[in-house]
């Protein structure tokens, strides 16, 4: 806020009306979170050039049009969040006749999360289930006889939008956001009371109190929203990645972890030929393990494939497990695979232990290292503390966040209240005091912001608030 | 106009209270020939609780009565006793005029008005029924109405303003009265029409405090509030016609100006008081002890009151912490003197409600010249009215005022004047007038109204508007222009003025924003004159007062009220900005109009929910399916792509005939 202007420029755009109009730029996820190995993001809407032009730093009118371009991605804070491959489509030559760019990035849920979240912060707003052919339709591109599908299509991923959002509200989320729109309520009604009822005996007006209830939601705000990176991991799994050269036993420690047999296990070097995976659970932490082909230094034909396979997922992993025979210590590792081995996500693991008596992994490794035996068990229950607190680092969790795992639009909701609050609290700090019918309409907006989360909050409900605390009527 | 009872009127208006009045003269005005029935022609226009105008939102939806037509606003300068402009210290969008009327003057001159205008007849008798015909596709319409004189009048469209009449029950106590109003009757059998035609009544309860004996009170004892010396009026004096305060005066038959008989007074002269006390502790105990003796307390009553309006009984009871409670004492005209006691509104018997009041200091003498009462009344649902007002079940029938659920004079004459004007323009075959909610208070009314329901009284707040800070009480006319040109409601010359007011505002908003003070000006090397004032503003410096104004030599010429409007497009232009971009954006789904037949039973992928609610309530827009509770942005959505599919589908019918 410009102290000297407190109440002339407002740049927060936080108040979002109605969610079904056209005129601005929609973003969302084409693809299945955390299923494939690219993820497609498409944007529909008059910003889509602006967007373009910012994040992969070119200028608005050297943009190329219908050509797919690989770039970095570069977020508001100058990250490069991935290196990916765009296409722009001016309208009304693309599907929904409105400027579009569709992006392909690697398919870490993670990846896709971190740009739509700064998408949003650069003026989308997250797609409604079912908008972008809902867009196609009424600008015409599709015809009448499709109509009805368009219908249905809006229906079935709504119904499936409401259900994911039903579980999650269900779940502890629900409960967080209206215990903090209870309170924006109530202090809106502490606020609304001054201007709707000046003729009336009520308490002096206190800011300061208004002030330190908003700060707390303020920071409930903040805390909530930054669950989505963790969010992401609980929702889709930790992406944890089993590298190894082939019957190091990768496949018997991903069986042991799973506690159960899974993967296609044999005596002879180089069985897994493709990556298989399986979901288990570290401590609070949802893990997707991921078991890859060996790493062999002369791979077969068969093998070569599954060996590209294990690169791609080298690349996207969030956690390494990098397997070692304890009987036979290898470290050598093809630089391909080398390169990829960032310190912090990667834990040696040497497996057999059993039959390596006081082996003793060598001191000089940039990794923590540690023995383990996936046939006895041995070292298993350390393997699981150490993963838990390689997790714990990439996302930091909070105690009683477990349950909470905001998505993308929940969080871009989260943004903007926040935006809204911290608005209504210089308001309320400036001096001499903003007006107050101006600290209400930027607390409005945080109210607004947080029923796109919960479902529409009736004005109706700050009258309930007002007339429950003051003791109005003449 | 024939004095014969075969006339067919085009609107017939049931209810001479604030919605008939305004309701009759709007459908006059516009030429239709108009029938207005009332009970009692002596209690035409009364104020049945305060003699008061205005206040908190209510100040703006009088304003924007003026800016359309409409008649209580003028009637109130020209008969108030006393005017604050209320929230003076905030800004704009949240001042409020509020006016203390001499309730006798202020009826007098509103029957006057009635007596005077052009198309307009007055006759006194009480509706007891309505007469219907079927629409030959299996509804009704309503082609007149019955009356208690066994006369029956035809007309096209009938507005039914009956207040709280309709089988109006009033409780002192135990004591229990028919009537809407202390004196007055109760029209018993017009429900019965209603539900024949399958409308459904639901009870509503209000209530108002005793009027005292002005001799027997003791004033010393109490604080006074005086008015503002310099009165924020109702009316747009500045762009009305000349001589228009008493245009109805040289429409009098004789053509001779009826100035000297007109009930009148210049807005803001002599102004009198009001006066502050508070109850005391003997007052809470008398109201604890009795409690069980309370209408509302006893289960006497199953109407539901207003919370913002509450018993004292409610207010000691769950506000039990609350040692005393404010009171004001206003007059109620200057030919009388009686006084309203407001914050005393009660339905204990009368013996308590005499030791109430004289626990009160300045009231241990008081002489009460009325008992408070509670009053039950039937009231019809709103959500089975179009946005018109116009009934869902009953062709050409028309709502507005408390039967409509609202409770205050301002709210029942907004819709009276909303419903007046439609349903003139029914029976001439044009479209309804719809103000939008981000256009004027009247506009969030009666969406509210429609599309939500009311559970209590509806009161107008000035945080039921979305956009508020648009709704500043002096720019009602500038932003309602568009609608009064286009219904012809103010008269040609006036809009002239208006149209040039709202020049000059625009025009020196936008050169405010680019000159510069010249030198020798204050301020000079600090930016445009649009940057000094909103430095200033952030300040808290005084705006407009003369000696402080500060702008370029021609801005500084301009009326007073032009300049505030410039200022306050300036100081706020941010906020104001973004209120406008919101609304642009509201305004693409408001706009898709939903077709009268529209089928909701046929589109697929709503759901089964929303699918009901959609079919109850049958928005008009798909905005107002939006506000709609537990509809989804996907049902709009849905809603959006059939209403596509059907308006192409009729295009490919009319190519292929």
């Amino acid at each position: 806020m410009s102290p000297a202007l407190p109440f002339s420029s407002p740049d927060s755009e936080a108040r979002v009306t109605l969610r079904a109009s056209a005129g601005d730029t929609i973003a969302a996820l084409a693809t299945p979170v955390g299923r494939s190995a690219l993820a497609v993001l498409r944007i529909s809407g008059p910003d889509s050039r602006r967007l373009a032009a910012e994040v992969f730093r070119r200028p608005a009118d050297q943009i190329p049009e219908r050509r797919p371009v690989y770039a970095a991605y570069h977020d508001l804070a100058g990250n490069s969040l991935d290196q990916l491959v765009w296409t722009y489509l001016p309208g009304p030559g693309s599907a929904t006749g409105e400027d579009t760019l569709e992006l392909s990035c690697h398919g870490n849920p993670l990846i896709a999360q971190l740009i739509l979240a700064d998408l949003f912060s650069r003026g989308c707003r997250p797609a409604e289930p079912g908008e972008f052919t809902r867009r196609a339709f009424l600008a015409g591109r599709l015809d009448l006889t499709q109509a009805e599908a368009v219908m249905d299509l809006i229906h079935a991923r709504s119904e499936r939008a409401l259900a994911v959002a039903q579980r999650q509200l269900r779940g502890g989320l629900g409960q967080r956001v209206e215990n903090l729109v209870a309170r924006l309520l109530l202090a809106l009604a502490r606020i609304e009371v001054y201007v709707d009822f000046p003729e009336e005996d009520l308490p002096p007006e206190d800011r300061d109190l208004v002030r330190a209830a908003l700060q707390e939601v303020l920071r409930g705000t903040n805390r909530l929203r930054a669950t989505e990176r963790s969010g992401g991991f609980l929702r889709d799994g930790v992406k944890t990645v089993l590298l190894g050269s082939p019957n190091a036993g990768k496949s018997s420690l991903l069986n042991a972890l799973v506690g159960r047999s899974r993967a296609l296990v044999g005596p002879e070097p180089g069985t897994t030929r493709d990556y298989l995976e399986e979901l288990v659970r570290i401590g609070p932490h949802l893990v997707r393990l991921f078991d890859t082909a060996g790493v062999n230094p002369a791979p077969g034909e068969v093998e070569r494939l599954g060996m590209a396979k294990t690169l791609e997922c080298l690349t996207e992993a969030d956690l390494v497990l990098w397997v070692v025979d304890a009987s036979r210590p290898s470290l050598e590792l093809d630089p391909v695979y080398a390169d990829q081995l960032r310190p912090g996500k990667v834990l040696v693991v040497f497996n057999k232990g059993d039959l390596a008596a006081g082996f003793i992994a060598p001191p000089d490794l940039p990794h923590p290292t540690l023995v383990v035996s996936a046939l006895t068990g041995l070292g298993l229950g350390e393997l699981g503390e150490r993963m838990e607190q390689a997790i714990e680092r990439l996302a930091p969790t909070e105690e009683g966040d477990e349950e909470m795992a905001v998505n993308a639009r929940q969080a871009d909701a989260l943004r903007r209240a926040g935006a809204c609050l911290g608005l209504v609290l210089d308001g309320l700090a400036a001096m001499p005091p903003a007006p107050i019918e101006l600290v209400s309409s930027d607390l409005r907006g945080a109210v607004d912001a947080l029923g796109e989360i919960t479902g529409r909050v009736d004005q109706e409900r700050m009258l309930d608030a007002l007339f429950a605390n003051f003791c109005i009527g003449k | 106009m024939s004095d014969s009872l075969s006339t067919v009127y085009e609107v017939i208006v049931c209810g001479a209270g604030h919605a008939g009045c305004e309701a009759a003269l709007a459908a006059a005005r516009t030429g239709a020939r108009t029938l207005l029935l009332t009970g009692n022609l002596d209690t035409v226009a009364q104020m049945s609780c305060n003699p008061a105008i205005g206040g908190q939102a209510k100040g703006q939806i009088v304003r924007e009565i003026d800016a359309l037509g409409g008649e209580m606003a003028i009637n109130t300068d020209l008969t108030a006793i006393q005017f604050r402009l209320l929230n003076e210290s905030k800004g704009p969008a949240v001042q409020s005029p509020r006016a203390q009327c001499d309730k006798k003057a202020y009826q007098f001159r509103m029957k006057h008005t009635l007596e005077l205008q052009p198309s307009l007849r007055l006759f006194q008798a009480t509706v007891t029924g309505l007469l219907f015909e079927s629409d030959g596709a299996g509804g009704r319409r309503v082609v007149g109405v019955r009356t208690n004189l066994d006369l029956d009048f035809r007309a096209r469209t009938v507005v039914v303003t009956t207040g709280t009449f309709l089988r109006g029950l009033m409780h002192i106590g135990q004591n229990k009265n028919e009537g809407g109003r202390l004196g007055d009757f109760s029209a018993k059998t017009l429900s019965a029409s209603f539900l024949e035609a399958g409308i459904e009544l639901q009870r509503l309860k209000t209530g108002t405090p005793p009027r005292l004996a002005g001799r027997s009170i003791d004033f010393s004892r109490m604080e006074p509030q005086r008015g503002d010396a310099n009165p924020t009026l109702f009316a747009f004096h500045d762009t009305r016609d000349a001589g228009a305060l008493f245009h109805v005066e040289h429409g009098s038959p004789a053509g001779e100006p009826l100035r000297e008989a007109r009930l009148g007074w210049e807005p803001g002269r002599d102004q009198v008081p009001c006066w502050m006390t508070y109850t005391t502790e003997r007052t809470a105990r008398l109201v604890r002890e009795n409690l069980h003796l309370s209408a509302m307390y006893s289960g006497e009553i199953e109407g539901v009151g207003p919370r913002y309006c509450p018993s004292i009984e409610d207010k000691f009871v769950r506000f039990a912490d609350k040692p005393r409670h404010l009171l004001f004492l206003e007059p109620e005209g200057r030919s009388t003197n009686e006084f309203y006691i407001n914050g005393l509104s009660t339905s204990l018997p009368f013996s308590v409600q005499v030791e109430m009041v004289r626990s009160i200091p300045g009231l241990e003498k008081a002489e009460l010249l009325r008992p408070a009462y509670a009053v039950e009344y039937d009231f019809a649902p709103p959500t089975q009215l179009y946005p018109s007002l116009e009934s869902k079940k009953v062709e050409n029938l028309f709502f507005a005022g408390q039967i409509n659920g609202t409770s205050g004079y301002e709210e029942a004459a907004g819709q009276g004047l909303m419903a007046g004007i439609n349903a003139a323009r029914k029976t001439r075959g044009e479209a309804p007038l719809i103000l939008g909610r981000h256009e004027a208070y009247i506009g969030v009314l009666i969406d509210d109204l429609v599309t939500k329901g009311t559970r209590e009284p509806y009161r107008m707040f000035t945080s039921r508007a979305e956009h508020r800070l648009l709704f500043n009480h002096g720019s009602a006319e500038l932003r309602l222009r568009g609608h009064a040109r286009e219904g012809c409601l103010v008269s040609a010359s006036r809009l002239a003025r208006i149209e040039a007011k709202a020049d000059r505002i625009e025009h020196w908003t936008s050169q405010l924003e680019r000159l510069r003070p010249a030198a020798g000006e204050t301020g000079v090397g600090e930016g445009t004159w649009a940057d000094l004032l909103r430095r200033r503003a952030s300040k808290g410096e005084a705006q407009g007062s003369g000696a402080t104004e500060i702008g370029p030599h021609g801005f500084l010429e301009l009326p007073e009220v032009d300049r505030a409007e410039v200022r306050y497009r300036i100081v706020y232009a941010g906020y104001l900005a973004r209120e406008q971009r919101q609304v642009a954006k509201l305004l693409e789904v408001e706009r898709v109009n939903i077709p009268l037949d529209f089928d909701f039973a046929a589109v697929r992928g709503l759901r089964a929910e929303s699918r009901t609610k959609l079919m109850e309530t049958r928005p008009v827009s798909v905005g107002q399916a939006g506000r709609i509770s537990g509809v989804s942005p996907a049902d709009l959505s849905v809603l959006l792509v059939a209403l596509e599919a059907r308006r192409r589908g009729r295009i490919e019918d009319q190519t292929d005939r």
